[in-house]
């Protein structure tokens, strides 16, 4: 039971990580970002690169993750998504610029791999999960000590950033307003440049702990994307602390809901766990599409107060007159 | 008498049936985001459903007809092949078995566009976009592990609907009468989408796609034209799937990924310009000779590149696709402003109904015009 719980909070930390860069890019520039599932794949080729073969540990691929998984989220803006906002592209075109550029790394990767495979002789596709070289720490593996550590301080240091320093402030105000923020002496642009290198650079860090558990393969970016893109509309698109509690609330149910059919069911079931994020996101979509953080609560607690004491009141009255 | 064809000639019958197909898909895709504005990111979900359907249902019933015993799935090729010897003799379920597959897809794929349309009807575009893409790509995972629909990995032969032209002349003459076949299809999808673009309803959804409110407050129905251009356009997707399901004689669910059937038909409309079916034609015979080229040249150039040449083309047609929205965002052959009647004839037209009845002037006046 435990070893599930743990499993499941591991995931849940990978999807937070990578939630949050969706959500953050999104509620910057305003485009859903599709190259997103992808760039994890990256980091996951960087932690492939360090264990196999320089034969180092894979957890120090993390900085050198960040900083390609970085780069490459840069170029997509400054190079693409920029440049074709200032030509005055339509939203649609901004989206499928960014699908074209997934499918441009999917490749670059692919190539990557066959070179890897042809010149190291290691296989690159379908590789077995790394968790026979992790460490372990009182009892637990390294990668569920990684994840939660990381998710903690990515948690923390984003909520200082956005609370206690003048970056932060204008990058609130810069969420709300951005032509207000511009009037006002924000600098917009860079605003903008360090959410994408953020969001980059925290795909790429969770994708070097994807290898431990998933199997390592370029497509793997694929079937990411669904629950990415579910957890940040869960927790509601339009804020970071949303993606934080989707990414938890996705990755969870994702891991146990699964786990818990399975055992009923059997265990063919384990493998359409996509099923669960896409009938949540479907869910979401169609009831609430602002997300869990976007529901005015107050409101619905006071409606169904409301509704409660007129049923009450109706009952009352029912009883008097019995 | 079995017929032999040059290799040249069955090459560029092959290379226009790869055309027409993704005619189709694309055609599919521009009335649906050209002309309606819905961006839709899983066109490979609605051309996997006709896939689908081809894969699984035409096989069965022919096996439940010819009373053969076995799982369809697990004996697949000797049941098949079974069914194939069958359909090399009788010429009428041959072609019974085309038209029955063909429309079946197309029925479940308007079903398919209708469940969807729902919440295309009622989400914002980049929400709706990756809800699609979230259908097409958890689709292709579960019916990758489904065995029962279209065996899972292992994917499922379909039987040939041409089988009396392989048992009388030969393989070769069946390809050549199977581009022919898929080729007068698409041609006719491209009448029907020209047709349709050119009709009143063309230019409401233009008027929907350019701004709905308007559109709205002229008494145009927006959420119902969305429905119907999704459910209209999720069938033609599926014939697509489905004509190339009976092309191929094989169906498995990993093929129907969003690279080939969602990303090719979308950077095909980007290169081709949106709202212009001709545009299409030639984007589509642009992107299907330049892969049949780089297959060509793959020979060549397997031994200096050390790895597979298919990754070349992603990122060639990646590249293209950006460059294109960059430097050219309307495509190659930009969206014409429509055609209208003639003033002369306009004016004579409306003489004639003058002369008729001076009341019926008014009334009149809009049907004219909108005949053009």
């Amino acid at each position: 039971m435990w070893i599930l719980i743990r499993d499941a909070i591991t995931y849940a930390s990978m999807l937070i990580l990578l939630s949050t860069g969706l959500t953050l890019t999104y509620i910057t520039t305003k485009v859903p970002n599709f190259a997103h599932g992808e760039i994890a794949v990256i980091g996951l080729f960087v932690a492939f690169t360090f264990l196999k073969i320089f034969g180092l540990n894979p957890y120090l691929a993390m900085p050198v993750a960040f900083v390609l998984g970085a780069l490459v989220a840069l170029v997509l803006y400054k190079l693409i998504l920029r440049p074709l906002m200032k030509r005055g592209a339509t939203l649609d075109h901004l989206m499928i610029a960014t699908l074209g550029y997934d499918i441009l790394i999917f490749a670059m990767l692919n190539i990557y791999a066959d070179f890897l495979t042809e010149t190291y002789k290691v296989k690159t596709r379908g590789f077995m999960p790394f968790r026979a070289y992790d460490f372990t720490f009182l009892g637990q593996p390294g990668v569920f000590i990684v994840a939660v550590a990381a998710v903690a301080i990515l948690m923390v240091s984003l909520h200082l950033l956005l609370t206690r320093t003048r970056f932060g402030i204008a990058m609130r105000a810069t969420i709300e307003n951005p032509h207000l923020a511009n009037v006002c002496g924000v600098n917009v642009e860079l605003v903008y440049t360090v959410s994408w290198i953020l969001a980059g650079g925290l795909a790429s860090m969770a994708g070097v702990l994807l290898p431990f558990y998933f199997r390592g393969s370029p497509c793997l970016g694929f079937y990411l994307i669904v629950p990415v893109f579910t957890a940040s509309i869960v927790g509601g698109f339009y804020s970071i602390y949303g993606a934080m509690l989707g990414g938890a609330i996705a990755g969870l149910s994702e891991y146990l809901i699964t786990y818990a059919v399975a055992s009923v069911v059997g265990s063919w079931f384990l493998s359409y766990r996509i099923a669960i994020p896409l009938i949540m996101l479907a869910l979401t979509l169609l009831l609430a599409p602002e997300g869990l953080t976007g529901v005015n609560w107050r409101k619905v607690l006071r409606t169904l107060k409301l509704r409660l004491s007129g049923l009450w009141a109706q009952l009352g009255t029912l009883g008097m007159r019995r | 008498m079995m017929v032999s064809l040059p290799p040249l000639l069955l090459f560029i019958m092959d290379t226009i049936t790869m055309i027409a197909i993704y005619l189709i898909a694309t055609l599919s895709l521009n009335i649906e985001y050209g002309y309606t504005g819905i961006a839709d990111f899983g066109k490979s979900a609605g051309v996997a459903v006709g896939a689908f359907v081809v894969g699984a249902i035409p096989g069965r019933i022919l096996m439940m007809l010819l009373a053969i015993k076995g799982d369809y799935i697990l004996d697949n090729t000797p049941i098949v092949s079974a069914i194939n010897s069958v359909l090399g003799r009788d010429t009428l379920l041959a072609i019974g078995t085309l038209v029955l597959g063909l429309a079946l897809a197309v029925a479940f794929g308007a079903l398919f566009g209708y469940v969807v349309s729902y919440p295309v009807a009622r989400l914002k575009g980049e929400y709706f976009a990756i809800f699609m893409l979230a259908i097409s790509e958890a689709m292709r995972y579960i019916f990758n592990y489904y065995t029962p629909v279209v065996g899972g990995p292992y994917g499922v032969m379909v039987p040939d609907p041409l089988r009396f032209i392989t048992a009388k002349y030969g393989g070769q003459l069946r390809l050549i009468i199977t581009s022919i076949v898929i080729t007068f299809i698409s041609i006719g999808i491209f009448y029907y989408a020209e047709r349709l673009a050119r009709s009143p309803l063309g230019r409401t959804l233009r008027a929907i796609r350019d701004c709905d409110v308007a559109a709205e407050v002229l008494g145009k129905d927006v959420v119902s034209y969305r429905m119907k251009i999704t459910v209209i356009s999720s069938a033609m997707a599926a014939l697509a799937g489905a004509l190339y399901a009976f092309y191929t004689l094989y169906v498995a669910a990993i093929a129907y990924d969003r690279v080939t059937w969602t990303f090719w038909p979308w950077t095909i409309l980007i290169l081709g310009g949106m709202a212009n079916n001709v545009g299409m034609v030639v984007g589509t015979v642009l992107f299907v000779v330049v892969t049949r080229l780089i297959i060509i040249f793959k020979r060549s150039l397997e031994p200096i590149l050390p790895f597979d040449v298919v990754w070349l083309e992603y990122i060639l047609f990646g590249l293209m696709l950006i460059i294109v929205l960059m430097f050219r965002p309307e495509g190659l052959l930009p969206e014409k402003p429509t055609k209208t009647i003639e003033f002369e004839k306009f004016e004579k037209a409306r003489a004639a109904r003058v002369a008729e009845g001076p009341e019926e002037e008014e009334a009149s006046g809009g049907k004219t015009e909108g005949g053009g």
